[in-house]
């Protein structure tokens, strides 16, 4: 393995909806080429957590951080910081594939166009790319004027994917993004992950405890608004130090 | 909440402990066959092991199964790889049993030899050690289970000792040399068994604490 580089850490954060403290003390760090994986029960705070990486729940009123979040060394929640532009560094996908009803090329070339890029050769070049990067181009090269909603879900989710890698994020959040696909485009995503973490840095929310064995090198267990335990997914899943992560992840929780 | 799949662990374990209980029932008749050279219960000791050979089947079955379906994480990964390992050890632990009923019909069917060696001891130190491990196992105890990978010196020693024993004694009686010769085969035997519950004691403690110190192995 590859020295650890730090990529984005949180620091002792505190995150609110209204008065509910969601999330307390979170402090874990994620490093470049790697997957890090979130597990815990519902409502444990994982997803939350995951939003905070890209400041997705600013849009929820009466939401609030308190705390730091860096990638590489800008504080993510300083004020000044360009919202759009850290959302473009670090790019998200989600559980359910929501590809817009436009057509595959379109779908792709979307966020390139939000960012001003208008030459035609450009797009069709990171288009082709980042669909090459999702190992969707075999099957959708002939097509790419067909509306995006005829693919198959499996083939939407590796669409949305293609999408998130377009605009060249550096860290990539995924929510479950296999939750709601059957085994074998579960396994194609899975083989994705691997070969997308040469290249950027990952953060994974899964309820599927051998998805997060599997894909992931670090595993990070929440409980109850806290980070219990995080360590390398082997240790985790092996030998893990505390018996509430034991009694999560064997399900002799509750 | 017990769930189906503790459960079936549960059904797992109960079905090691049999298989041990067996083992544990073999090696003692064979032991106390070969001390009163009772030619009977060796002939049992023989017959039984087709059961415990039987069992080993069983568990590597189920713990095949839970694997398969349950595709158990932790603590539970743990018992069925350990219990898997368990079940080989006692096996052949087993195995040892019927070799030594074995030495006991030979011997009995001729004069006793006029020197008495430490099997007695060496007999217990063995019979103690499986007792100790899979007690250990039941309670899951790491201290009764280092305790059994410590009492291995003593049944070293003593298989050290018949040896250099029955050496001089084959010197001194050469009719005896056959007799000699089978009685070293048995105390063989039972340091074998000893060193399984080692084996074993070593299985209880990566179940327990998930480390391995086979080998003396201390990597964490």
């Amino acid at each position: 393995m590859m020295e650890k580089t730090l990529k984005m850490e949180s620091k002792k954060i505190d995150f609110y909806y209204g008065s509910f403290k969601a999330l307390q003390e979170v402090s874990l760090q994620f490093h470049l080429n790697r997957v890090t994986a979130l597990i815990g029960p519902s409502g444990c705070g994982k997803s939350t957590y995951l939003r905070c990486l890209n400041r997705m729940n600013d849009l929820i009123p009466s939401s609030r951080l308190v705390g730091e979040i860096t990638l590489d060394d800008m504080n993510i929640y300083e004020s000044g910081v360009d919202v759009v532009e850290l959302r473009r560094r670090v790019g998200m996908v989600f559980q359910k594939p929501n590809p817009f009803p436009k057509t595959i090329f379109e779908n792709v070339a979307f966020g390139l166009r939000v960012n001003g890029v208008k030459d035609r050769n450009v797009l069709s070049e990171k288009v082709e790319i980042s669909l090459r990067q999702a190992a969707l181009w075999d099957e959708v090269k002939d097509r790419l004027q067909a509306s995006a909603l005829g693919l198959s879900g499996g083939q939407q989710q590796r669409l949305c994917i293609a999408r998130a890698l377009a605009v060249e994020p550096e860290v990539v959040l995924m929510d479950e993004p296999a939750s709601a696909l059957d085994p074998i485009a579960t396994q194609k995503i899975e083989e994705l992950i691997h070969e997308l973490k040469k290249n950027y840095t990952i953060v994974i929310v899964t309820h599927n405890m051998q998805q997060a064995a599997r894909v992931s090198d670090t595993t990070a267990f929440f409980y109850m608004g806290k980070l219990i335990e995080v360590n390398a997914t082997e240790n985790i899943f092996t030998r893990p130090k505390y018996k509430q992560t034991e009694d999560y992840i064997t399900g002799r929780f509750g | 909440m017990e769930s189906r799949f503790h459960k079936e662990l549960e059904e797992l374990k109960m079905t090691i402990l049999q298989m041990a209980a067996l083992t544990e029932r073999a090696l003692e008749k064979a032991v106390h066959s070969l001390l009163v050279r009772d030619t009977e219960v060796a002939k049992e000791v023989v017959r039984g092991d087709q059961e415990v050979n039987s069992l080993e089947l069983e568990i590597d079955r189920l713990c095949l199964k839970l694997l398969a379906l349950e595709q158990p994480m932790a603590r539970d990964l743990r018992f069925i790889i350990g219990t898997m390992r368990i079940a080989v050890d006692l096996e052949r632990i087993a195995d040892q049993a019927v070799n030594i009923a074995e030495r006991t019909i030979f011997l009995a069917s001729r004069p006793p030899l006029r020197f008495n060696p430490a099997m007695q001891q060496l007999g217990d130190t063995a019979i103690d050690m499986l007792k100790s491990v899979i007690s250990a196992f039941i309670n899951e105890s790491e201290e009764q289970a280092i305790d059994v990978c410590q009492m291995d010196d003593t049944a070293d020693e003593l298989n050290v000792k018949i040896l250099k024993d029955l050496m001089d004694y084959m010197l001194h009686d050469t009719p005896a040399i056959e007799r000699s010769v089978q009685t070293i085969i048995a105390a063989r035997c039972l340091e074998r068994a000893a060193d399984q519950a080692t084996n074993i004691a070593e299985s209880v403690i990566f179940i327990i604490k998930g480390v391995n110190i086979k080998h003396h192995c201390q990597r964490t």
